[in-house]
């Protein structure tokens, strides 16, 4: 099963993401961007469960959201 | 000694000021936003719980409109270098600080212009219809100090702010003196940028100061571009803040101790803090006032009209023999022109005034020890 990382533009906002999943009864936990030959360097938000729900709030939080990765469990 | 420069900077500090600066030594030795493993993280929550306080402690929309900067003076360059473009024209209050003069005067030679406006003392009408007067149809930005670092007169620029937004302008506030005074709600009050020391009011250590934003949307070019820990592949500078205006590695030891100090005038509550002060102020001007070679150039200071600091002559003596004099008997003020010559020419004090400014931590019988020994010089 995949590991969805929500990117985000800064860790200020992974911070901020994270809270604000929190709140929404969503776990989130940040972590850096593992790939950063694709991406460059940064941070996102991990959320084992509930990815899409978490984008969604996010986006109606104004919190820009550069892409999602899905990382495999044995990388 | 008897420290009453507090407008310079503030001292003592708190002790939890001290902790914390040590604790980041001890504890968060890592540099923050730029790694995942764990000293790294936990500097990095470090950091965003300090722009968390700052939010709430000027009620800002959230953390990320919370920018550290290395005092107020870059705050203060990175608005007016970050948002005024050639044929942009600008009002500043009499009372500004060099800090806003010399950047706009550098700006001047861009293409930006200027007009100053007339702040009126305790009369917050006739500085409004002053500001009202110099607005212009170019007009971009208002930038304006809360309260003077020379006489304590506040301006009123929650009023200013809506003004400035009639005429599709925006506002910068310098809180140099008033932040950790002055109750501030970033949000209610219309302030697009403010500027802050974090060493002086807030109690934070020297090298800090901060630039919080209304609206984190709101973007301003960047005056140093560089290395911000993401987005790293792209040649651009991010778009967004704070990041975006802090490239390079951030002051972690100043801005854990800087958290420490707005902790410690939150506990207190500002006004609290401000009241407290007033009094010290009031006492040393109704001690002066009766000194005959003493002038003061203000009416006796009140709520809410001045911040608690104070300047005066002795007839005969230049401010810096003051000074010196005072020094010689271990109490440290401020002479000069403090760095904000507008001041001082609107008051008719170009040759320097002293500058009593108290803390929290100032005692009355210090302000009476102040008063007595400018008794005795006078005397002489």
């Amino acid at each position: 099963m995949g590991k969805p990382l929500i990117m985000v533009s800064s860790v200020t906002y992974a911070m901020k993401a994270r809270e604000l999943l929190t709140r929404h009864g969503i776990r989130g936990y940040v972590e850096r961007i593992p790939r950063t030959a694709e991406t460059g360097c940064g941070y996102g938000v991990y959320v084992p469960q509930g990815a899409d729900a978490a984008e969604r709030i996010l986006r109606e939080n104004n919190i820009r959201i550069l892409g999602r990765l899905e990382q495999d469990d044995a990388e | 000694m008897i420290y009453l420069d507090n407008s310079a900077t503030t001292y003592p500090k708190p002790v939890g000021v001290r902790e914390a600066m040590l604790r980041s030594f001890r504890e968060l030795g890592a540099n923050p936003g730029r790694s995942g493993y764990e000293m790294s993280m936990r500097t990095t929550r470090a950091i965003y719980e300090c722009r968390q306080c700052a939010a709430q402690l000027f009620g800002a929309a959230g953390p990320e409109c919370v920018v550290f900067q290395p005092s107020c003076t870059q705050a203060l360059n990175q608005v007016l270098k970050g948002f005024l473009k050639s044929g942009d024209h600008v009002v500043v209050s009499d009372l500004e600080h060099n800090a806003v003069m010399r950047p706009l005067s550098e700006l001047t030679k861009r293409g930006v212009t200027y007009t100053v406006a007339k702040v009126t003392p305790a009369d917050s009408d006739a500085t409004m219809e002053a500001f009202r007067q110099a607005m212009g149809p170019n007009t971009k930005l208002v930038v304006c100090t809360q309260a003077s670092n020379v006489f304590g007169i506040r301006v009123p620029v929650e009023r200013i702010a809506a003004l400035c937004h009639q005429y599709g302008a925006k506002i910068c506030v310098d809180c140099a003196q008033s932040a950790g005074l002055v109750p501030i709600n970033l949000t209610d009050s219309g302030i697009d940028y403010l500027c802050c020391a974090g060493h002086k009011g807030l109690y934070g250590p020297m090298g800090t100061g901060m630039l919080i934003f209304r609206d984190p949307q709101d973007q301003l070019a960047t005056l140093i571009e560089g290395g911000t820990g993401t987005q790293s592949r792209s040649m651009l500078q991010p778009d967004d803040p704070p990041e975006r205006y802090e490239s390079g590695t951030l002051n972690v030891p100043g801005i854990l101790g800087l958290r420490a100090g707005m902790e410690f005038v939150k506990k207190k509550g500002p006004k609290r803090i401000w009241q407290e002060e007033m009094q010290k102020i009031r006492l040393l001007y109704g001690r002066l006032s009766r000194i005959s070679r003493v002038k003061l150039y203000t009416e006796a200071p009140s709520l809410p009209w001045y911040l608690p600091v104070l300047s005066f002559t002795v007839e005969g003596m230049p401010s810096e023999a003051v000074g010196e004099a005072l020094a010689g008997a271990g109490i440290a003020v401020r002479c000069g022109l403090h760095c904000a010559p507008l001041a001082h020419d609107k008051m008719g004090t170009e040759t320097g005034t002293v500058r009593v400014s108290p803390s929290i931590f100032t005692r009355r019988e210090e302000m009476e020890m102040l008063a007595s020994r400018v008794r005795q010089i006078c005397q002489k």
